[in-house]
């Protein structure tokens, strides 16, 4: 017994000194200024990049059926997210979910609501190839970018390849992106936390105090995300949608399937399990992904599945102290803040936004042209051509 | 004894003579169509349904009633067909009726069975871009399709993409070809009127058709070169170019953005001596179904066989007939007397999604 107990320490011991080095510091959890974006190695910034990945960002060619760029879920007027609780997606769909912004996207170690994507390339490529949102199938989208001379000589600029290549196009989307960030100069919480006294009005500044004090809201939202990138579940109130929308149901009970869950619970398969497709976990049903509370003046609806409209309905759903779920975080209380302090809770929310919104013109898309005009030959390739291999270049560079 | 038999006879005693290996059979020559098919009632009636619905494609948008269309023989009237949103596709799409017929369902002699071709029409990008697990919840959110389902498959079973593809197979073996004049002529049950009956005559005498085009469908099923000009659009409209490509890429031969026009059955075949040959199409039916050819390059049957007796195009297998321009009438006369009047088909009503009841997890 007492061996067990020592063998059970030692695991412990070596988990927490595993999962130490991605965990915020010790100490009381505080409120953090935005660091300099994280790039990975496998994919440094560069201007032709970022310009590429500006132009695909908006490119409906990388869908299926040329109707659905990322700009479509991810309008930049609406907070680089959807003004819809769950957004239409590829022609003909539903989504489940929410849609994330794409603001400060780039600092999550782990992306979207239950975590299950690692890197922004990789949820590039999962949200254009996904049936229910870009339904782009590779090979299709790939030659399309290859007969578009624009992209030819820009993929050529940022990365060297003679033709377009998809997981190139990704890397670019995922580039661009790393420039959506929070300006901290337009961010009052951030001004006040560089030393302006006046950033925060007094309204601001009361609800700051409730969040890290009364409110207990920084036991989750803390760091530079004012997230603690944890799963927590809260018992957000049912998306009616759920019961009452045909295709909403289709993609609940398929994105059971695709994450393969036992046939039982896929087939009568009406709810959202959350964190609980990543880890198995019967434990993680129902936890989500802390949200950032960065931008939210621009991201509404909230919550995992877009259920409250208004920041004031967010604030009322916590100082009730959440809702019922089987694995209700302990941290839910009531809370019983007055009217005025959850106004004060608020309007320090909102301080968490830039004073006005990060937009991107809709840039202007170069044309597919016939292919003779790019390479001025007029032949049917002969037999004894060298053969160059459609997936030796894609494979030159690591993958995603 | 018609002179056909005859001459079907004299060539089955050359082939004996010959010690032909295919003498037991029968020299190429015509045929009647078979007996129609027996299928599942229940299956056939939920693959019509599933045959019109457009739900089954990935954006919603598209049947494959699209592009087999019942009153253009189910086939789409276009030279290259559209296919799905977004894209171009670079060949002629194909007629379906009798197609359970075809050893050989695509163009470049993929597909030899029915259910698989189902299968890469509706998942694959170029067609309808469908996704089978979508498609079978999809199924399951129109009560009315369900329950043809569970007719179909057992009053427990779910919608599965994989039974879906099987479904709409059976109902297309029950397309069939109506009975054409030469069907009479075949059976003996009535002459051919005169042009038509010297059309048969020349197609299976001075201009040697018969010789690839035999067999119930009026053809071999297999791959030949006649050198057909490429469309032009293939090279000058960007979106066919992608599809093109696209295949030569997803088919693996070397070097794909040198392609500059349709490998044919060399894609599947990898064999060099294919490049550029396609697989025999059937006669049956033409009337209804122009343009012609892969590429449906030729819009009359006139320009057919103007071209058949050229000797073809470039690199083409075929010899040049030498017939006269009243030969030639004849033989688009008889080609005229291979159809018969299209059949009306039945269009089930259109289904829409209806909310259901998931009992909670």
């Amino acid at each position: 017994m007492k061996r067990l107990a020592f063998i059970a320490m030692a695991f412990a011991a070596l988990a927490a000194a595993a999962w130490a080095p991605s965990q915020p510091p010790l100490g009381p959890a505080s409120l953090t200024s935005l660091p300099a974006v994280p790039v990975p190695a496998h994919n440094p910034m560069s201007a032709e990049k970022i310009a590429l990945g500006r132009l695909l960002f908006f490119d409906a060619r990388l869908s299926g059926d040329a109707s659905t760029s990322c700009a479509s879920c991810h309008l930049p007027q609406h907070g680089w997210s959807h003004s819809e609780a769950l957004a239409p997606g590829y022609p003909g769909h539903r989504l489940w979910r929410n849609n994330p912004t794409v603001l400060n996207a780039a600092y999550f170690r782990h992306l979207m609501w239950d975590g299950t994507l690692d890197s922004l390339e990789i949820q590039a490529r999962s949200a254009m190839q996904a049936p229910v949102e870009g339904n782009g199938k590779a090979f299709m989208v790939e030659m399309r970018l290859r007969l578009i001379p624009d992209y030819v000589e820009r993929f050529r600029r940022a990365f060297g390849s003679e033709w377009p290549q998809l997981d190139d196009a990704w890397r670019a989307i995922a580039a661009f992106e790393r420039t959506l960030v929070s300006d901290p100069r337009l961010v009052p919480l951030d001004r006040h936390l560089a030393g302006d006294r006046t950033a925060l009005s007094p309204a601001a500044r009361r609800g700051l105090s409730l969040f890290e004090g009364k409110a207990g809201c920084i036991q989750c939202h803390h760091g530079a995300l004012a997230s603690d990138e944890g799963f927590h579940a809260l018992g957000v109130p049912r998306q009616q949608l759920f019961d009452s929308n045909p295709r909403v149901q289709i993609a609940v009970r398929w994105q059971n399937r695709q994450r393969d869950v036992p046939r039982a619970v896929y087939r009568n398969g009406d709810e959202d399990l959350g964190r609980y497709y990543r880890t198995r976990d019967p434990a993680d049903i129902g936890k989500f992904r802390t949200p950032s509370l960065r931008e939210l003046k621009y991201t509404a609806p909230y919550m995992h599945n877009g259920v409250f409209a208004t920041l004031r309905e967010v604030v009322d759903f916590f100082d009730a102290g959440g809702g019922e779920t089987a694995n209700k975080s302990p941290l839910l209380k009531p809370l019983g803040l007055s009217s005025e302090e959850k106004n004060d809770l608020v309007a320090f929310l909102e301080a968490l936004s830039m004073e006005r919104p990060l937009l991107v013109a809709v840039p202007e898309l170069p044309p597919l042209l016939p292919l003779d005009g790019i390479v001025g030959t007029d032949c049917a390739a002969p037999a004894g051509d060298p053969v160059v291999n459609f997936h030796a270049a894609v494979t030159q560079r690591p993958r995603l | 004894m018609s002179w056909l038999q005859k001459t079907c006879r004299a060539l089955t005693m050359l082939c004996l003579l010959a010690g032909c290996p295919a003498a037991h059979a029968q020299a190429p020559h015509l045929q009647p169509l078979p007996a129609p098919a027996k299928v599942d009632p229940a299956l056939a009636d939920l693959g019509r349904h599933l045959f019109f619905e457009p739900r089954l494609s990935g954006d919603g948008s598209r049947s494959c009633a699209s592009c087999h269309i019942p009153a253009r023989g189910f086939a789409d009237g276009e030279p290259l067909s559209r296919g799905y949103n977004g894209t171009e596709y670079f060949r002629n799409a194909p007629g379906l009726l009798s197609v359970r017929l075809k050893p050989r369902l695509m163009w470049d002699g993929r597909g030899t069975e029915l259910n698989a071709v189902v299968r890469e029409m509706l998942l694959d990008a170029q067609f309808m871009n469908g996704n089978a697990n979508i498609i079978a919840e999809r199924i399951r959110q129109m009560p009315p399709l369900f329950a043809l389902w569970r007719r179909a498959f057992g009053e427990r079973s779910e919608p599965r993409g994989e039974q879906a593809f099987l479904a709409i197979g059976e109902y297309l073996k029950t397309l069939d070809f109506g009975r054409s004049a030469v069907d009479a002529a075949l059976r003996g049950e009535a002459g051919l009127p005169p042009l038509a009956d010297q059309g048969m005559r020349l197609f299976t005498g001075k201009a040697g058709c018969v010789a690839c085009h035999h067999g119930p469908l009026l053809s071999d099923g297999r791959p030949h070169r006649l050198g057909v000009p490429e469309h032009p659009a293939l090279m000058r409209e960007p979106l066919r170019t992608v599809s093109l490509l696209r295949h030569v890429a997803l088919h693996k031969l070397p070097n794909p953005m040198a392609t500059r026009g349709d490998p044919g059955v060399y894609a599947i075949s990898k064999d060099p001596a294919e490049r550029g040959s396609f697989i025999t199409p059937g006669l049956r039916g033409l009337n209804h179904s122009a343009p012609y050819l892969h590429n449906g390059r030729f819009g009359s049957l006139d320009e057919v066989v103007d071209f058949h007796d050229r000797g073809g195009g470039p690199g083409s297998e075929l010899r040049p007939l030498g017939l006269s321009p009243q030969e030639r009438r004849a033989l688009v006369a008889f080609l005229q007397a291979l159809s018969a009047p299209l059949e009306k088909v039945a269009e089930p009503p259109a289904h829409d999604y209806d909310a259901v009841d998931g009992s909670r997890w």
